[in-house]
C-alpha cells in the first residue's frame, strides 16, 4: 500500500510492519510494556505532513502529536 | 439526510478481524483505495489505541455526474478514526469524505465486537450517515450513494475474509518454512553415507 506522499512510501511500509507486529503480538495481548515503533513513526509521520501541505489537502483538526501524548 | 443500519456475523474471533481489519488494505475488492497513511496514533490513558488516518481514493465518476456535482480531481480523501478497547473487546471506527465543497458527506461507523454468544465470532455494526446540500438535486444524489454504499457493504465484507485468508495463509507458510528447515539436515545426513 503507497502513502499519500510518493517518497515516504517505504517510511510508511516499515513503521505498518513495525506497528502489525506490535498491535497483534503485543496491544491485542493486554502487554502494555513499551511501543518499539516511536522512532519509525516520527520519520514517517514527518514526511506525510509535508506530502499532506504541498497537496492542500484539506485535514480536519488534525494535531502532529506524538504517540505518547495523551488527549484529555 | 438518511442512515442506513447493517449487521454481519464473521466466522472468525474478533482477534482475527481487528488485526485484518487494521490491515484491509491493499485488496482486490477496493482497488479505489490507493493510499492509506497513519497521521497520528497514541495509547490514551484508559489502554485504548486511538488512530487518525487519511485514506487516499481514486474513483471514477461518469463525466455527467461530474459536471452536476463539479468535481473536477477523481481524488477522493477519506478521514478516519477508530479506537481498539483491548479489555472491552471493541474496535470502532468513523470515517468521513474530506472535500473543500462539502457538497456530499458520508459518514460510516463499524463497530466490531466478538458475538455475546460464541467467542469464535465477530459481529460487524455498521452504520452510514449521508446528507447531500445545496443542489436540487440532492435526494437522487442521495438515493445513488445509499445504493452505492449498500453494494459497497457486500464488497467490504469480502474484502475482510481475503485479508483474513491473507494472514492465515503467511501463518501456515512459516509452519510450513520452518518444518522444512528441520527436514533438510536430515536427508542430507542420509545421503551423506
Amino acid at each position: 500500500m503507497n502513502s499519500v506522499g510518493e517518497g515516504c512510501t517505504d517510511l510508511k511500509r516499515e513503521y505498518d510492519q513495525c506497528f502489525n507486529r506490535w498491535f497483534a503480538e503485543k496491544f491485542l495481548k493486554g502487554d502494555r510494556s513499551g511501543d518499539p515503533c516511536t522512532e519509525m513513526f516520527k520519520k514517517y509521520q514527518h514526511c506525510v505532513q509535508k506530502a499532506i501541505k504541498e497537496k492542500d489537502i484539506p485535514i480536519d483538526g488534525v494535531e502532529f502529536m506524538g504517540p505518547n501524548k495523551d488527549k484529555p | 439526510s438518511s442512515v442506513a443500519t447493517m449487521e454481519h456475523i464473521y466466522y472468525h474471533p474478533w482477534e482475527t478481524v481487528t488485526k485484518a481489519a487494521m490491515q484491509k488494505y491493499p485488496n482486490p475488492m477496493n482497488p479505489g483505495v490507493v493510499g492509506v497513511d497513519v497521521l497520528n496514533r497514541h495509547v490514551d490513558t484508559q489502554g485504548r489505541l486511538c488512530s487518525n488516518r487519511l485514506l487516499s481514493t481514486e474513483w471514477g465518476l461518469p463525466s455527467l455526474a461530474k459536471t452536476l456535482i463539479g468535481i473536477t480531481r477523481t481524488n477522493t480523501y477519506i478521514q478516519e478514526n477508530s479506537v481498539v478497547d483491548p479489555k472491552e473487546k471493541t474496535f470502532e471506527l468513523q470515517s468521513s469524505n474530506i472535500s473543500c465543497t462539502n457538497i456530499v458527506s458520508v459518514d460510516e461507523k463499524l463497530t466490531y465486537r466478538p458475538h455475546p454468544q460464541d467467542p469464535q465470532k465477530t459481529i460487524l455494526t455498521q452504520e452510514a450517515l449521508i446528507s447531500v446540500k445545496g443542489i436540487s438535486l440532492s435526494s437522487y444524489l442521495e438515493g445513488l450513494m445509499a445504493k452505492t454504499i449498500s453494494a459497497n457493504a457486500g464488497k467490504g465484507r469480502e474484502a475482510m475474509e481475503w485479508v483474513i485468508r491473507r494472514l492465515n495463509t503467511e501463518i501456515e507458510e512459516l509452519a510450513a518454512t520452518a518444518q522444512a528447515t528441520i527436514r533438510i539436515p536430515m536427508a542430507a545426513a542420509v545421503t551423506e553415507k
